[in-house]
């Protein structure tokens, strides 16, 4: 070896994948920038510079999208989400045709008396009373539609069967859409947004869970496989408020699912549930925030996911903020992913803030990897070949989160479809 | 308290000179000195060549460095080019709030005498009574420790290795003796685990770096007994930019300990230190921090280790002094059934943000690694754990297990967990749990209905939460630990 690349090698990197300025971990948004300082950095946390944000609840919420700088994909809250497939979501106005909205009963049927089906302009009140968007996406969207649905639960009314917004889509162009969702004070119903189609649209979906009421939400994405979904769905939740949140992700070029749980007044109660399937090339993503404000409120949250198939790729943050006042906070997230082939990537990222020491507990918990060997070899011990019982193990690990909709038809299609999912990967 | 303060900076102080108006003035300006109080080594000695070392930094700053040092060419090189990428790194954006370091205001490079001592009687007086304070003389007169290099300010001071180690071909030297005396290892290792671009603050260190340990551990070799560096910070506004490299060739072992303390300055300092390990195939390499910087200290540290085949990294790592810690020792493993471990010990008390945690990449098949953090967070501090788990493509059946545990002793204080996972390969196991609670009253009244005081009790709580990390520390240093948590808690109640 000659004394020239002898010292050229001087000070080199002896890791794979690291080159002279370190490594890159943000694969899916590569930047070429010869000053693409921050992106070598591990967990560079937000987009801007200076002091970094004190906790959570300092992110940047405007409804004006100049507020918001433009995404560069390094972004803390964009750092796993691939732009590029995002179809200009982040950089073009939203003028296409949104999809159409239509209000029935479960999976289809009559519509359940009592509700309130409007459709409003943008100076309706009820706009703007139950979050203000978060990213520049979603406030790309609050600035482009032009009308939005509001579905009203009465006060004191008890709904049933399951209310059903199904929402289709039909347009590639870039869209935005807007949905209000109020359980007025001591009402009880399921709500399930249904989205299916092709779509290229970022969502707004403001839920107002006031004092006393009992509300589940339940937002389903069956796109078809080009859809891009980005929807930011934010709930107040009021006084001895009930609230049951559940994200099912199965079909979508790209779904990023932003759920939030804003727990504003004493004694309520959150539960956030998810389930996401992903199988090769697509993109399904989920990042919720609980923030507790006020004393005495509880909170869980339970995502589970499957991956199979080349480039699968599903990522969980799950923010839970316990504030200086909430004392008495009881809180627990967990999310469990299972990985079922080769070449998928699961992100997991539980983040835990806790601003005060007079809590009744919290705790947050994540698992990733494939089957437990132990639960097949049970099943097997008991006369059942192993294809049956890795869909039987995959079935209940998934169940879990179905059974928490009790809209029985709807539970049913999800069964189906995760048995779809699980043929179709020849599994 | 105030008097009792005052009365201790002023006895401290005393032996250098520094008129008595002065203190009072810096206990007026920083009212926040008085809450430090209990700092046991928060003293300052006279320090000529600190005060006539010059402040900020440029390329001309670097080439001094490296011309004092009489360096080689491609290290000169290798620092510019350290500051070429500082210059051009934005600072972080994320954890702590850094915008309080003036880096124009910083010593970037102060030599404490012109050569190294052979013996201590060799040492100044000053600096021998600034290690007697610290306890490292009877360490040595006991042979609790098997070689000390003392960084007093950027260059090693004191060192001596014992001779039968020395004999097994143990190569124990202060950084900058290396580079001179085995240059072909650092032409081979050095930069090799953390590249000149890596961060902003690895860049800086790789600039200015000075001072800092060179451990070798030959084929086979096992050293029986701790390796032990003290660093400590002299000079106001001193940087300490040590460069730590440490190899350990096949199946060899060696357990490395540092301990860091620094006096009381009135104005903020910066230790940016960088720490290099490669633990080759079936090697050992445990690498044990207490770390105690006074509470103006920015402590922003890279540490980093190549774990090869077969190989077991294991980083112990206590914070508990510091304005601000940021750092996340992390285990790179390269070779199949390689290991990392850390255990993490974070205490947040007044004023303080202890943003740590640690870094598993998981490169090979069969690779284990398991993180186990603990933080306290009272009087309104900050502790974070933060760190990555990140399993790449083929490295089949990887195990990971994550435990984060927080105590809250009071209302005020506050504790965060970040843990990012990232698994990108099937067959894995991969585990993260966290949980956060407090002291409860039972435990309270349990303890004091046996006589134990409220704050005892409080102090004896701490003591057992953290004792799974404590009892893998060397007995001296487990004691001592024990002793810096018990003036922690002092005041910590009612």
């Amino acid at each position: 070896m000659t004394e020239i690349t002898e010292k050229a090698r001087i000070g080199a990197p002896a890791i794979d994948g690291f080159t002279e300025e370190g490594e890159n971990l943000s694969p899916a948004n590569p930047d070429n920038s010869p000053l693409a300082g921050a992106s070598a950095k591990s967990h560079s946390h937000g987009g801007g510079v200076g002091v970094p944000d004190s906790s959570r609840a300092g992110r940047l919420t405007s409804y004006k999208v100049e507020d918001f700088p433009v995404l560069t994909g390094r972004e803390e809250d964009w750092r796993f989400t691939p732009l590029k497939r995002l179809r200009g979501l982040h950089t073009q106005a939203l003028t296409g045709a949104a999809p159409s909205v239509a209000v029935t009963g479960p999976e289809g049927a009559e519509r359940p008396a009592g509700i309130t089906v409007e459709t409003v302009g943008r100076d309706d009140s009820r706009i703007g009373s139950a979050g203000i968007p978060e990213d520049r996406v979603s406030a790309a969207a609050w600035e482009a539609f032009s009308e939005a649905t509001v579905v009203t639960i009465p006060a004191e009314s008890s709904i049933e069967p399951a209310v059903g917004i199904s929402v289709t889509g039909s347009s590639k162009d870039p869209s935005a859409q807007h949905i209000v969702i109020v359980a007025e004070k001591f009402s009880k119903a399921v709500v399930v947004l249904d989205h299916k189609g092709s779509a290229t649209v970022s969502q707004n979906v403001e839920i107002d869970v006031q004092d006393g009421a009992d509300l589940t939400v339940v937002s389903v994405q069956e796109w078809d496989d080009d859809a891009v979904h980005a929807s930011s769905q934010q709930a107040k939740v009021g006084r001895d408020a009930k609230f049951k949140h559940v994200v099912v992700s199965l079909g979508g070029d790209l779904v990023r699912v932003t759920p939030s749980a804003r727990l504003k007044q004493t004694g309520s109660e959150v539960e956030m549930f998810g389930l996401y399937f992903a199988d090769a090339g697509q993109h399904l993503e989920q990042r919720l925030f609980v923030d507790h404000a006020v004393p005495n409120c509880k909170s869980r949250v339970l995502y589970k996911g499957a991956l199979q198939g080349e480039n699968a790729h599903t990522v969980w943050v799950g923010d839970v903020l316990i504030r200086k006042e909430a004392e008495g906070t009881d809180s627990y997230e967990a999310n469990r992913n299972l990985i079922l082939s080769d070449g998928a990537r699961a992100d997991s990222v539980p983040n835990l803030e806790i601003e005060t020491g007079l809590i009744e507990g919290a705790g947050h918990a994540s698992t990733t990897g494939r089957f437990d060997d132990e639960h097949l070899f049970y099943l097997m011990a008991r006369g059942i070949d192993e294809k049956t019982a890795r869909r039987l193990v995959v079935r209940g690990f998934l169940n879990e989160i179905i059974q928490q909709i009790k809209v029985p038809a709807l539970e049913e299609r999800l069964t189906e479809a995760v048995e779809r999912e699980l043929a179709a990967g020849n599994f | 308290m105030t008097d009792q303060v005052d009365q201790r900076v002023q006895d401290a102080v005393g032996s250098t000179d520094v008129p008595d108006t002065t203190i009072s003035e810096i206990l007026e300006k920083n009212p926040e000195l008085h809450g430090i109080g209990n700092y046991e080594y928060g003293w300052a000695d006279k320090n000529d060549a600190g005060a006539n070392a010059r402040r900020g930094l440029n390329e001309e700053v670097v080439r001094d460095i490296s011309a004092k040092k009489s360096e080689p060419q491609w290290m000169l090189d290798l620092r510019l080019k350290g500051l070429k990428y500082f210059d051009r790194k934005p600072m972080p954006t994320w954890g702590a709030d850094l915008s309080g370091i003036d880096f124009d205001n910083i010593k970037y490079f102060v030599r404490s005498t012109e050569k190294q001592a052979q013996t201590w009687e060799d040492l100044p007086e000053d600096i021998r009574n600034t290690y007697e304070k610290l306890g490292i003389p009877e360490a040595e007169r006991e042979r609790l420790v098997s070689g000390v290099a003392a960084q007093y300010e950027s260059e090693v001071v004191y060192h001596q290795l014992r001779e039968d180690l020395e004999a097994q071909g143990v190569i124990f030297l202060d950084t900058d003796t290396a580079l001179k005396e085995h240059p072909e290892i650092f032409e081979e290792y050095f930069g090799s685990v953390i590249p000149v671009g890596d961060n902003k603050f690895a860049s800086l260190n790789t600039a200015v770096w000075s001072g800092g340990s060179f451990v070798y551990v030959p084929k086979g070799v096992h050293v029986e007994i701790p390796l032990q560096a003290y660093f400590r910070i002299n000079t106001e506004n001193m940087g300490q930019f040590e460069r730590t490299l440490i190899i350990a060739d096949e199946d060899s072992y060696v357990h490395y300990i540092e301990g860091c303390t620094a006096p009381i300055y009135t104005s903020d300092s910066l230790h940016s230190a960088v720490v290099e390990i490669i633990v080759k195939k079936g090697a050992r390499v445990r690498y044990t921090t207490i770390q105690n910087w006074s509470n103006n200290v920015y402590n922003l540290v890279t540490k980093r280790a190549i774990a090869h085949e077969g190989a077991t990294m294991e980083w112990i790592d206590g914070n508990i002094g510091s304005k601000v810690t940021m750092k996340y020792p992390a285990v790179y493993m390269v070779g199949e059934h390689a290991k990392g471990e850390t255990l993490s010990i974070a205490f947040a008390g007044e004023g303080q943000h202890q943003d740590t945690g640690s870094k598993m990449v998981h490169l090979a098949p069969n690779t284990s690694s398991a993180i186990v953090a603990k933080s306290v967070a009272r009087g309104g501090g900050r502790s974070a754990y933060r760190g990555l788990v990140q399993v790449r493509e083929g490295a089949k059946n990887s195990k990971n297990s994550v435990v984060c545990d927080a105590l809250l002793v009071d209302t005020i204080s506050r504790s965060d967990t970040y843990p990012y996972i990232d698994v990108r390969e099937d067959d894995v196991t991969m585990g993260h749990e966290a949980t956060v609670s407090r002291v409860s009253e039972e435990q309270l009244f349990y303890l004091m209905s046996r006589g134990l005081a409220e704050d005892e009790a409080m102090a004896m709580i701490v003591r057992g939460f953290i004792e799974p990390i404590a009892r893998e520390l060397p007995m001296e240093y487990a004691l001592e630990l024990n002793r810096l948590i018990e003036l922690q808690m002092e005041g910590s109640v009612g």
